[in-house]
């Protein structure tokens, strides 16, 4: 790799930077569609997976055509995008109202702290292990560069997500006690007792890949998990029971279903955002999703083979010199990402709500022995064997 | 333009040690108690971009894990649950005005005369090491974690015990005070 002089590494930062956000801001509005439509299909929900338009403008024009064919209008993948449009274009268009009584400066803080430390996170994630392409020689200033899949190589990248992910947690509980509200304060306190406690089982889980690759740095733990030369066969036992002890936390630091006591709507209205509406409200949003892609990066990286086709070390059955299936690509990281997204959707049509004592139970009773014992047959077999 | 981003970065330290002092002052001053938490996040934010500074990853990042993700969220927790309004006593804040002011000099002018060869000697680039024999072989800057690892888990290791059966302790009390007062 060329070495640059410090104006070219702030210029391809800023660069990655907006590849990423523009990653974030295609990936989040997609998710969401595409939660209408698989939970539509579960559920047999109408609107998303009927709703073709009305006869006027774009939808209108094909729909008209398709009916005349005596086709039902409109091809199945894109029924119900009317509505995700319209939704769309109510949280950017809605009012922005805050509350009289509301805490003025903390109410504003409250969603752009989620949204920060749910972007700030992905400048630690890294999507592919090296050079996705390099700019032509005639590019200004970052010519002849390689564009790495990662925007910063971080020596202990495990502990700076975590880290940064754990801040997240102050924009829901400050955003629940500036809006000076019963049900937000609930909510928020439920949120906050929740993340804190699932954080710790989130954590401990994570350890088990730490110590089998014995490393904190993101591209490197999952390459050396992968395709470690050191790397017993035992080691897929305690890495699968990890990857569905941290998918379990993941689910419950995001507020998915069957973990989304904090915006219960039958008991809480709608939680932390009840008082929020507009764009702050999308903030929230974004954040939630961003979080989701986070979470399914994270076990895609460290349980499922991250940039190479199969997890559980089963990979050193294609050897290196098979050309696209034994090679490491961003394709096959995106692959699992959006499996893992996948299954949060099917969870969260498929599955009820926990009692908010089932849930402490769960973190606290259940989760945590089982990481440590978890932790403990990992570290078994990193020096044993 | 070259110039001015190396000059930026060499004081990076500085740089997070005021907006950090700054984030104090917020808290001390700030009249609502969540205001106080949110400067006091703030501070601790800016503590682990002067162990960044410092090339001391690990630190810290275990410093937004330990102090931001968690005791500062407790502290939030609870600040939000007691009705601090009620008692209307802002005073009880600033009843101890002079005496801070002249701990905090003494202890500045203690904390000067002790660091006096770091502050305005040549500052060395090497990593201060306490023991340099334990950092052999590791890269200590990139290699944080590793070096931190080996002072805590072999040569400090009965301080590090003591201290977590210290926190135990703590917990145990914690429990018990709570116990009594319901019964």
């Amino acid at each position: 790799m060329p070495t640059m002089n410090l104006t070219q590494t702030l210029v391809m930062g800023l660069i990655q930077v907006v590849a990423v956000l523009i990653l974030i801001f295609v990936m989040v509005p997609l998710l969401t569609f595409a939660e209408r439509k698989v939970i539509g299909y579960i559920q047999v929900r109408l609107g998303a997976t009927r709703t073709a338009g009305g006869l006027v403008g774009i939808t209108g024009s094909l729909n008209r055509g398709m009916w005349a064919m005596g086709k039902v209008p409109v091809l199945s993948i894109l029924r119900g995008l009317p509505v995700f449009i319209a939704d769309i274009l109510k949280l950017i268009l809605k009012e922005d109202i805050i509350p009289a009584k509301a805490e003025r400066s903390v109410f504003t803080l409250a969603p752009i702290i989620s949204v920060m430390a749910a972007f700030g996170v992905f400048s630690a994630i890294a999507f592919s292990p090296g050079a996705l392409f390099i700019f032509p020689k005639g590019f200004p200033i970052v010519g002849g560069l390689p564009f790495m899949g990662f925007i910063s190589d971080v020596n202990v990248g495990v502990l700076y997500i975590l880290g940064l992910s754990s801040v997240g947690v102050y924009g829901i509980v400050l955003g629940a006690w500036a809006s000076n509200s019963k049900y937000p304060l609930l909510g928020g306190l439920r949120s906050a007792a929740q993340i804190v406690s699932y954080e710790v089982p989130l954590t401990l889980s994570l350890l088990t890949p730490v110590i089998l690759a014995g490393s904190l740095n993101f591209r490197e733990l999952s390459i050396r998990l992968t395709t470690g030369a050191d790397m017993h066969w035992l080691a897929a036992f305690p890495l699968f029971v990890g990857f569905f002890i941290y998918t379990t936390c993941g689910f419950a630091e995001t507020n998915r279903t069957p973990f989304d006591l904090p915006e219960a709507e039958t008991e809480l209205v709608a939680g932390f955002h009840t008082e929020y509406s507009g764009m702050k409200f999308g903030f929230f949003y974004l954040a939630e999703y961003t979080n989701m892609i986070v979470v399914s990066c994270f076990a895609s990286a460290f349980f499922l083979g991250g940039y190479y086709l199969l997890p559980f070390g089963l990979q050193r059955f294609i050897p290196a010199s098979v050309p696209f299936l034994g090679q490491p690509s961003i394709l096959f990281f995106f692959l699992k990402v959006f499996a893992i997204l996948f299954a949060f959707l099917w969870v969260r049509a498929t599955l009820p709500r926990y009692r908010y004592d089932q849930l402490m139970d769960v973190g606290w009773k259940y989760l945590i022995p089982l990481t440590l014992v978890n932790l403990f047959a990992a570290a078994i077999i990193r020096f044993a064997f | 333009m070259e110039h001015l981003l190396a000059t930026i970065g060499r004081n990076m330290f500085a740089i997070f040690g005021v907006l950090a002092l700054c984030g104090a002052a917020f808290m001390v001053a700030a009249k609502s108690a969540v205001h106080s938490v949110l400067g006091f996040l703030f501070t601790m934010l800016c503590i682990a971009g002067c162990f960044l500074a410092l090339e001391a990853e690990f630190l810290g990042m275990a410093q937004i894990l330990v102090y931001a993700g968690g005791i500062v969220v407790l502290f939030l927790f609870v600040v939000m649950l007691v009705e601090l309004s009620k008692y209307k006593e802002k005073a009880i804040f600033q009843l101890q005005t002079r005496s801070a002011v002249i701990a905090v000099l003494i202890g500045a002018v203690a904390f000067l005369v002790a660091f006096r060869d770091i502050f305005f000697g040549n500052a060395s680039s090497e990593a201060l090491v306490l023991r340099p024999e334990l950092a052999k072989g590791l890269n200590v800057a990139a290699e944080n974690a590793q070096a931190v690892s080996r002072g805590l888990f072999s040569d400090y290791l009965l301080p590090f015990e003591i201290l977590s059966v210290i926190l135990l302790v703590a917990l145990v009390g914690a429990v018990v005070l709570a116990k009594t007062e319901r019964v």
